[in-house]
């Protein structure tokens, strides 16, 4: 049994406010190390909450979380930012490169909160570019790159300091089909030969069957599980299968990509 | 919802961005208003002291006029690019361009009205405070309240014009393309990053320029490049701003050692973006915090002039009698009246002084006797000299000559009584104004000065008669002698500076007309320097509010990414510290300069320094600047963690 990195235990989240809302119900969930794991579920059913709680950028109500053996809760504001900085890997669907910096200095932004040493952060981005071929871009500013390369440029940022755990917000949202492709098997291969964590948010059922695991939830609560197949395509198909189970709007399921 | 009420809707809920620009509009409609208070003041209206005070008065409120209009109109070309997508929006909703302009020329003119009438209020309630400083500073016996329209129609006539040109300008700012390109909103920054090397060149060179030319000027030099020396700082800021500090931070860039530093990669890169969407904007303060500085450090200066004006002048009043004055007797009896009358201690010394040609220098020397000196000597306390017949001592005339002075040893023969002197040692106390019995004096034993006086031609060596008067509450005189000046001055006029037998000098007076003079423009200065501060802040403020969004933004990825609240502060710090404080440090290494240039003048002028002066008046202004960053870095740092 490999060592579990996300121990989510009847979490529950409620948001106070002028309209009280629990995000998330007793909700159960793990993640082993080595995993590649994607989270659905039609708008509002709490994956972002999800995430966000497994990001510790936000605390459960009730129930007890563990990232990597630590519980958030036991841990102050300053030692959290520091966890996450060491620990978590973070790809949004907005691609959210810092603008003024270019490639380059977006990838090391993370080392240089840590003081590496220069000559360590060179061979990290050596190492990083020839895997994530990034090397003609490394001088460009972010408005100078197409979708494709800004979002293998925020996952080279999520890599640099080989994090166990990385965490996915729509990966690919915002991308054409051939970008979309490219950087769920760019992902599924950091998963594969560095043994990566990752825990994907995603709408999409085709990024979804890159992933050895889908877990789906509705309104908080655990929906369904689905374990990968031998074939991407019955797994994709099953991936359907369930969405349309799952009801939720017709935007939710994007149009069949046949891989 | 009328049309009007959306203008106001507009204005009330974007109170937070309007609120530091509304202050610092209001603020300068107060001052401006203080000062109309003051120069229609009906005590205002006779005198000397008066009619600087007034003629301050009108120039101040000019510049601040000027000032007003540059700072709104800049300002609000800043907000409507601000608030382009705003604008797209409405366009494509369907507003007509011209009800757009109507929009902006409503709101405009909602907070310049609200702005006058809240400076005019503020104006009004603190009227009574100011006249009061301004009663204590220029001695006045009362500058009673008084209330007229006068003051009220000047504030309210001109900024009311200020705004009506500024809401019928304002909207020509707008872009006039496409509704796509306003939607699109402040994207426009990203292309700034370019900088021309030989730009950045020239403004480092013009500056390095001029502070060597400043370093190095010399008297007669100063004056000539006086002219050019502003001209090329105005320019090398410039392009100091707009280019060479963009410049210096790209090789900055390229040092990865030092440039790959937790907080620099950060703040390095945000400034380089900041300096140049502002570049302008802080050429502009730097001009203006310079003038200010520059203003204000010479007026303490000349206040500082006004403080040693009393080693300069240790007398209290001084009349001096050439030969044929016959009312000379009827004169001094006068003073010692009014001085009586007045019940002022004083102590009266008449000196002989007596004019022989030097065979030594070939030049006119002037001489008293040695009991008139220690008559006058003992009223200051000091004890008496000694000199034996045949010596002499030198009388210094300035306080600085006393040193070469006293190591000289000379003998010389007074052509035309033929008598022969030693001049040895000099006067060691300073009891006169400077010059004021000569340039080349001496001091001889009451029997020479008799033996020069019986001598050949001594009739005809008398110079003139000199009382000095010395009375230690010096500055209650300001009133004594007033018809000896007036007759004084007539004679003059009739005359001409030789036909006047006579002369009267009165310190006390003289000093309080400096120093009431210096004061009150000091005062005004100051006042006009904190308007312009509070300008420059809000501008500051005002950037950083419009690119709130894109910073909340930047800073939600960064904590996902695991920076602590301690690390946030920093980085805001290293990015704010740039913007307050380089235009301010600009301002001030230029100032420096160019008071380093001017103390050549001054030097020459009056033997003071200004250092004092200027540390004092920098510090002032370096606290109000910290305690402005403190509170807007206060108010930014809340606004970035409250997520949107």
């Amino acid at each position: 049994m490999a060592r579990k990195i996300v121990e989510l235990t009847e979490v529950t989240k409620i948001y106070e406010g002028k309209v009280m809302h629990r995000a998330l119900n007793r909700l159960d969930f793990e993640a082993e190390a080595g995993e590649f794991v994607a989270i659905m579920g039609p708008s509002g059913s709490g994956k972002t909450t999800l995430l966000n709680l497994i990001s510790t950028i936000d605390l459960p109500t009730y129930g007890r979380l563990a990232v990597n053996g630590i519980e958030p809760e036991t841990l102050n504001q300053n030692d959290l930012a520091l966890f996450r900085r060491r620990n978590l890997g973070f790809v949004f669907q907005t691609i959210n490169l810092l603008q003024m910096l270019t490639v380059e200095e977006n990838l090391v932004l993370p080392l240089t909160l840590d003081r590496v040493p220069v000559a360590d952060m060179k061979r990290r981005i050596a190492d990083l570019a020839d895997k994530l071929s990034l090397n003609d871009i490394l001088s460009r500013r972010p408005d100078e790159l197409s979708g494709g390369q800004a979002q293998r440029t925020a996952i080279g940022r999520a890599l640099i300091h080989q994090p166990e755990l990385i965490l996915a917000d729509e990966p690919t949202g915002n991308l054409d089909s051939k970008s979309a492709r490219d950087v769920l098997e760019l992902l599924s291969k950091v998963n594969r030969t560095a043994g990566t964590t990752i825990i994907m948010v995603t709408h999409d059922p085709l990024a979804a069957s890159y992933c050895d695991r889908v877990l789906f939830i509705k309104d908080g609560e655990f929906f369904n599980e689905l374990y990968k197949d031998e074939q991407r395509r019955t797994f994709f198909q099953q991936i359907l299968n369930v969405l349309s189970l799952l009801g939720g709007n017709v935007n939710d399921l994007s149009s069949v990509r046949l891989p | 919802m009328t049309f009007r009420q959306f203008a106001y809707r507009n204005v009330v809920r974007n109170r937070r961005i309007y609120a530091a620009f509304f202050m610092a509009s209001a603020f300068s409609v107060m001052v401006f208003f203080l000062y109309s208070m003051l120069l229609f003041h009906p005590a205002m209206e006779e005198g000397f002291v008066q009619e600087i005070a007034s003629t301050g008065m009108m120039v101040a409120e000019f510049i601040l006029f000027v000032f007003t209009l540059f700072f709104l109109f800049y300002s609000m070309r800043a907000f409507l690019q601000a608030r382009s997508k705003e604008f797209g929006i409405l366009l494509l909703l369907g507003m007509a361009r011209s009800q757009l302009q109507r929009l902006i020329f409503l709101e405009t003119m909602l907070i310049g009205g609200v702005a006058i009438v809240a400076g005019t209020f503020l104006g009004t309630v603190f009227s009574k405070f100011f006249l009061m400083i301004v009663e204590e500073l220029i001695q006045l016996p009362d500058l009673p309240l008084y209330f007229t329209w006068k003051p009220f129609a000047l504030t309210i006539g001109s900024f009311a014009s200020v705004f009506i040109i500024i809401s019928l300008v304002a909207p020509l700012f707008i872009r006039a393309g496409e509704v796509y390109d306003l939607l699109q909103g402040e994207s426009a920054e990203q292309q700034a990053y370019s900088t021309t090397p030989w730009r950045a060149f020239a403004g480092m060179a013009l500056l390095v320029l001029t502070y060597t030319m400043a370093v190095y000027a010399t008297n007669p030099y100063v004056v000539r490049i006086i002219f050019v020396l502003p001209a090329a700082a105005v320019t090398g800021t410039y392009f100091f701003f707009s280019d060479s500090l963009p410049y210096v931070i790209q090789l900055f860039r390229s040092r990865k050692r030092l440039y790959w530093r937790p907080f620099w990669l950060l703040s390095l890169s945000e400034g380089v973006v900041r300096l140049k969407e502002n570049a302008r904007m802080f050429f502009i303060v730097t001009m203006v915090s310079t003038l200010a500085f520059m203003s204000v450090g010479l007026l303490a200066s000349l206040t500082s002039f006004a403080n040693q004006y009393r080693e300069l002048n240790p007398l209290g009043l001084v009349y001096k009698s050439y030969p044929g004055n016959v009312l000379e007797q009827i004169h001094v009896r006068q003073l010692t009246d009014e001085l009586n009358d007045k019940d002022i201690d004083y102590n009266v010394v008449p000196f002989r002084v007596l004019r022989q040609k030097s065979s030594f220098t070939d030049k006119n020397v002037s001489i008293v006797r040695v009991s008139s000196m220690n008559a006058l000597g003992y009223t200051f306390g000091y004890p008496p000299i000694e000199l034996a017949d045949g010596t002499a001592m030198f009388l210094p005339p300035t306080d600085s000559s006393f040193r070469q002075l006293n190591d000289r040893n000379v003998r010389t023969k007074l052509e035309m009584s033929g008598l022969t002197v030693d001049i040895s040692g000099a006067y060691p106390h300073q009891l006169f104004p400077p010059n004021a019995i000569g340039s080349n004096a001496i001091i001889v034993t009451d029997a020479d000065f008799e033996r020069i006086l019986s001598g050949p031609d001594g009739n005809s060596a008398t110079q003139f008669r000199y009382y000095a008067f010395n009375i230690r509450d010096w500055q209650e005189t300001k009133d004594v002698g007033r018809a000896l000046h007036e007759d004084e001055l007539k004679s003059i006029l009739l005359s001409g500076e030789t036909g006047t037998l006579f002369s009267f000098g009165n310190p006390g007076l003289n000093y309080s007309v400096i120093r009431t003079t210096f004061s009150l423009l000091l005062f005004m200065g100051l006042l006009l320097a904190a308007v312009l501060f509070l300008a420059a802040g809000s501008f500051v403020y005002f950037r950083l509010y419009t690119t709130l969004d894109r910073d909340r933004r930047q800073f939600a990825v960064l904590r996902r990414m695991g920076i602590t609240r301690k690390e946030l502060k920093k980085i805001i710090n290293r990015q704010l510290l740039p913007q307050f404080f380089i235009p301010w440090g600009v301002a001030f290494v230029h100032s420096a300069f160019a008071f380093l240039a001017l103390q050549v003048i001054w030097d020459a002028l009056a033997e003071i320094s200004i250092a004092k002066e200027l540390a004092l008046v920098l510090g002032g202004f370096a606290i109000l600047q910290i305690s402005y960053f403190y509170l807007i870095r206060w108010r930014y740092l809340s606004h970035i963690r409250t997520p949107e």
